[in-house]
């Protein structure tokens, strides 16, 4: 018994790593979300007055519904996109392991890297995608993508979308390699149609991938940054503002630490609210399959 | 896994062609042909990448898509010799080494009693690595950045070391976990038998075994390393501490996005990861659904 206690000193260095970097941050976080700490000198006690600002002003209210808005665009396309490939490549397995590799190289580069050759495919002059639509003769559906409030953060969403399709459809695929091959089998002795495979066999079987993938892409996109910051900076005029692109800028452009805190908590407290509802949702559709 | 089709059966021995086989061959071949033109497009972005990195600043404002005319390496060099490429890439390398020792060691030893021992203090030391996974790191940035410049951590590489520590140890401490719970505890009991102490049963027994766990976790840490944009843009003011893709980042915008420069950099920054994403393809893609299925 000794020995097994004496056993969990193996987790101290774990433990103080933690310890520093989470839990006594968040600590600090929610001590400095009720001040007014400029990250020098004395920090005078506001009480609850930032989270009274942001629930007041609208341009963080908006902050919020953006990011909302944002995280339900790329949640719901990019897993329609990732389960559209998958199911396609789980049917042709000729091809299956070069498209999986193909698609997933994007998610394995920077948002630097791709944030920039977007920004630029975009652009509205000489932009790739701009010059292609002109020589299709789509001249009319040549936009200014990323200067349009309207199209802004449906042009960054785009990217993410794009981005991560190969991350998310390599977890459906592993998803797919489970499913027992009996029942497709049979399935097809039947004569079903490879979309009534797909809705009545794979669908339902698939739910608990569909829950992991879902649950990952919402975290991960909620707390999104990189690509808003290159791409548009939060701009044309807010529309791309997103919580984190406020913090960021509170924090080392204004040094309003003791605010940025604040807006760090209420994300904190959407990633996991949503993170919670979410799961519980989906673990009760698993069950009633 | 089996590489065959079933629409591939066909007995070849028949003399007839049925006409029947040669639609379904046709379907098949067309299928997959749509199906691989769909995957070309999607990777469109970044063969355009590649072809614009080539192309002189004439050829890039007067024919945006055309391939370029020569292999024109200009672009390059010009951004070779002005982004510190070669530092940053150094700098990259040994930030990714500390950080993959650091977190295979703490990890590891973590994880050795959570997988053995099954009791409360496992399960809530467990909740605590889950708490560090779920934290969005904007949540911790504005006291981490507090905390480093008190500390005199900030343009440090030990304070950006420690900060992707931290990052990744959690997930480390999953990988190791889920790892060793499945090994099988007689060698380990053998050694206790024979008065080896803990210490030397986790570092004689079980990490000899951990090669694979740790594998996948070197890759994982040498991408977030390479490609995290967020911790070293917040911490790392020096030019000369710069990692690869901070390099990138204030190269492109010191330049105003000219795209002569851009693309050769957007190449040289991903080029790397690239070869390695190349030789260690299916680690990677099969580590990073392992883990997201855990």
């Amino acid at each position: 018994m000794r020995a097994k206690n004496s056993l969990y000193l193996f987790t101290v260095p774990a433990l103080i790593v933690l310890a520093v970097f989470f839990v006594y941050p968040i600590y600090l976080t929610f001590d400095m979300s009720l001040t007014n700490f400029k990250g020098i000198g004395e920090a005078k006690d506001v009480g609850w007055r930032n989270y009274e600002r942001i629930f007041t002003r609208s341009r963080y209210v908006d902050a919020v519904k953006i990011t909302l808005i944002y995280t339900v665009l790329v949640v719901v396309l990019q897993n329609i996109s990732a389960l559209f490939f998958a199911a396609i490549l789980h049917r042709m397995p000729l091809i299956r392991n070069f498209s999986r590799a193909a698609l997933y190289t994007p998610a394995m580069m920077s948002f630097v890297v791709i944030g920039y050759v977007w920004q630029f495919l975009y652009s509205p002059i000489n932009g790739g995608i701009n010059v292609a639509l002109r020589d299709l003769g789509l001249e009319s559906f040549a936009l200014n993508w990323l200067g349009d409030p309207n199209l802004a953060l449906f042009a960054v969403a785009f990217v993410q979308i794009w981005m991560f399709t190969g991350f998310t459809a390599a977890i459906y695929l592993a998803g797919f390699a489970g499913l027992p091959s009996e029942l497709e089998e049979a399935a097809i002795l039947e004569g079903a149609s490879s979309w009534q495979r797909f809705r009545y066999i794979e669908i339902p079987l698939l739910r608990p991938s569909i829950t992991v993938a879902v649950m990952l892409t919402t975290i991960g996109t909620l707390r999104t940054f990189e690509l808003p910051f290159i791409l548009t900076r939060g701009g044309p005029d807010g529309a791309t503002r997103v919580l984190s692109i406020e913090i960021i800028d509170n924090l080392f452009g204004q040094y309003k630490f003791g605010f940025a805190s604040a807006l760090s908590i209420v994300m904190l407290v959407l990633v996991l609210t949503v993170a919670f509802i979410q799961n519980k949702v989906l673990r009760d559709a698993e069950k009633v399959t | 896994m089996s590489m065959t089709d079933q629409t591939t059966t066909a007995p070849s021995a028949r003399k007839k062609i049925d006409p029947n086989l040669v639609r379904k061959r046709a379907r098949m071949i067309i299928s997959h042909g749509l199906v691989l033109l769909l995957v070309f497009i999607m990777v469109m972005p970044l063969i355009y990448m590649v072809m614009m990195s080539f192309k002189t600043a004439t050829e890039i404002s007067q024919d945006p898509l055309g391939l370029p005319g020569s292999l024109y390496l200009d672009n390059y060099i010009r951004a070779l010799s002005s982004m510190g490429y070669v530092r940053s890439v150094i700098n990259s390398l040994g930030i990714t080494i500390s950080v993959i020792v650091l977190v295979v060691l703490i990890g590891s030893l973590a994880a050795y009693p959570l997988a053995r021992i099954e009791s409360r203090t496992s399960r809530i030391i467990v909740m605590i690595m889950a708490l560090g996974l779920a934290t969005p790191n904007f949540v911790t940035i504005t006291p981490i950045y507090v905390i480093f410049r008190d500390l005199g951590l900030l343009d440090t590489y030990l304070g950006i070391v420690l900060a992707f520590t931290a990052l990744k140890l959690p997930l480390a401490v999953f990988f190791y976990t889920g790892f060793i719970a499945a090994l099988p505890r007689e060698m380990e009991e053998a050694a206790r038998l024979d008065g080896c102490s803990n210490l030397q049963i986790f570092w004689y027994v079980i990490r000899p075994l951990l090669t694979p766990v740790t594998a996948t976790l070197a890759l994982f840490v040498m991408l977030m390393v390479w490609n995290d944009f967020t911790y070293p843009l917040l911490l790392l003011t020096d030019k000369d501490k710069f990692t690869v893709m901070i390099a990138v980042y204030r190269f492109v915008g010191a330049t105003g996005i000219d795209p002569t420069m851009l693309f050769p950099a957007a190449v040289l920054g991903s080029l790397p990861l690239l070869a390695l994403f190349i030789v260690f393809q299916r680690r990677i893609v099969g580590g990073a659904t392992a883990g997201a299925v855990k």
